[in-house]
């Protein structure tokens, strides 16, 4: 697979955002979500944590407040407000539940970058052929046709993130979309939790990215 | 949640229902809580927005700290930096939610899709710029000629209830008064009633 960097869009002038971006974390209770929410605290952002229910999104905040969070930290009571508010969505929900979430928040998630971060549990460890016409990505995309959804962070588990933020060493992530502004948007978030964000192509390359398993 | 903009449309150019349909795609869902910003001077100003529910205020800072009140928007309105937003330069203003905010963001790239997409709607962003004009040409005149008083009158004629929903600070500095001033047209006008 040929990899083109995505650190040549950070050394161009980039318009400053002194604003900060609200994101929602559709999960924030899961492993996954949960690793994102604590990276993304130190960054210059305002999340918006979703959870099970509101008892768990309150406690997320209490414990990233604990910790020095850099970021704003809200919570939601409902995925569709937070998604609302966002500009961008992270879906860090499994799979199996994805769909139940997207008939909440298809409305309020038109023209928004949405992450999809899901590697389908059905799947058996499979070899680095890609072998299916479609991925999770890609289904989401046809289930949120107006959003712009891209694919990254879903070969990395969560343990990773907190590596990533203790030591030194920045591990790569792959990412793929259709949109080249969502592209930008991911890769600086990206770059904001200490990884390096590696552009693979289109939506269409997630088939292959939610094969691949790192330990 | 789409509603006013329906209406704003209506009220300016006819639509297949289709294309009423249409337009919502090219347009952000964007929901602001009370104090947060849709746009930072220095900034570029990514969108244009219209206003669902709530009231927003553009103004910029001068060297001293001082805020001026350029526009108000409310349900119905369009708010903007459109100097930034059409050249991607720094945005002068800043631009603020007074109350919980529901809008729709249009982004340069989207609104030139949607209007090559459903034409009619040039029609209804010129009829827009051209109320826009007329209307900024009217402040200027108000700004140069009428009195501090004459000001307050004409503001509140034409919205009788936005008075109540922003502060008086903010409506000094929208009419280029003090707020002790306004404080005393107020009671004047009260006391004449």
């Amino acid at each position: 697979m040929r990899a083109c960097p995505a650190i040549a869009l950070y050394n161009k002038t980039a318009t400053t955002m002194a604003f900060k971006q609200s994101i929602a974390i559709i999960g924030a209770d899961e492993s996954i979500g949960s690793a994102l929410a604590k990276s993304l605290s130190k960054a210059n952002y305002r999340l918006i944590l979703v959870a099970k229910d509101q008892g768990e999104s309150d406690i997320l905040k209490s414990a990233l407040l604990h910790d020095g969070a850099k970021a704003e930290i809200e919570t939601a009571s409902c995925a569709r407000e937070a998604c609302w508010e966002a500009d961008i969505i992270i879906m860090a929900t499994p799979y199996e539940t994805e769909r139940e979430v997207i008939e909440k928040i298809k409305e309020v998630a038109v023209g928004k970058v949405v992450i999809s971060i899901s590697t389908p549990s059905a799947r058996p460890y499979r070899s680095l052929e890609p072998s299916q016409d479609t991925s999770a990505a890609e289904e989401l995309q046809k289930l949120l046709p107006y959003s712009k959804v891209v694919k990254t962070f879903n070969t990395v588990f969560a343990k990773n993130f907190i590596a990533s933020m203790i030591s030194s060493k920045n591990g790569e992530t792959f990412i793929a979309g259709n949109n080249n502004d969502a592209l930008e948007t991911v890769s600086r978030l990206v770059l904001s939790v200490g990884f390096i964000p590696i552009v693979v192509g289109d939506l269409s390359v997630s088939r292959r990215l939610e094969t691949l398993h790192f330990s | 949640m789409y509603k006013r903009l329906n209406e704003s449309v209506r009220e300016k150019v006819t639509l297949t229902p289709e294309d009423t349909e249409l337009i919502h795609h090219y347009f952000i869902p964007k929901k602001l809580r009370k104090r947060q910003y849709l746009l930072n001077a220095g900034d570029v100003c990514q969108y244009i927005a219209f206003v669902e529910k709530g009231l927003l205020r553009s103004f910029s800072i001068d060297d001293k700290a001082g805020e001026h009140v350029i526009q108000f928007a409310m349900e119905g309105w369009w708010a903007s930096d459109m100097s930034s937003f059409l050249s991607g330069d720094d945005a002068l203003y800043n631009i603020e939610a007074l109350e919980d905010s529901e809008l729709l963001l249009l982004t340069k790239s989207a609104l030139e899709e949607l209007l090559e997409r459903v034409p009619k709607m040039e029609r209804y962003f010129r009829l827009l710029m051209q109320n826009n004009i007329v209307a900024l040409q009217r402040r200027v005149t108000s700004s140069q000629s009428d009195t501090a008083e004459e000001k307050y009158v004409k503001l509140i004629d034409a919205y009788p209830d936005f008075i109540h929903r922003s502060s008086q600070h903010d409506v000094a500095s929208y009419l280029g008064i003090t707020p002790e001033t306004l404080s005393r047209i107020r009671r004047q006008l009260a006391t004449r009633k």
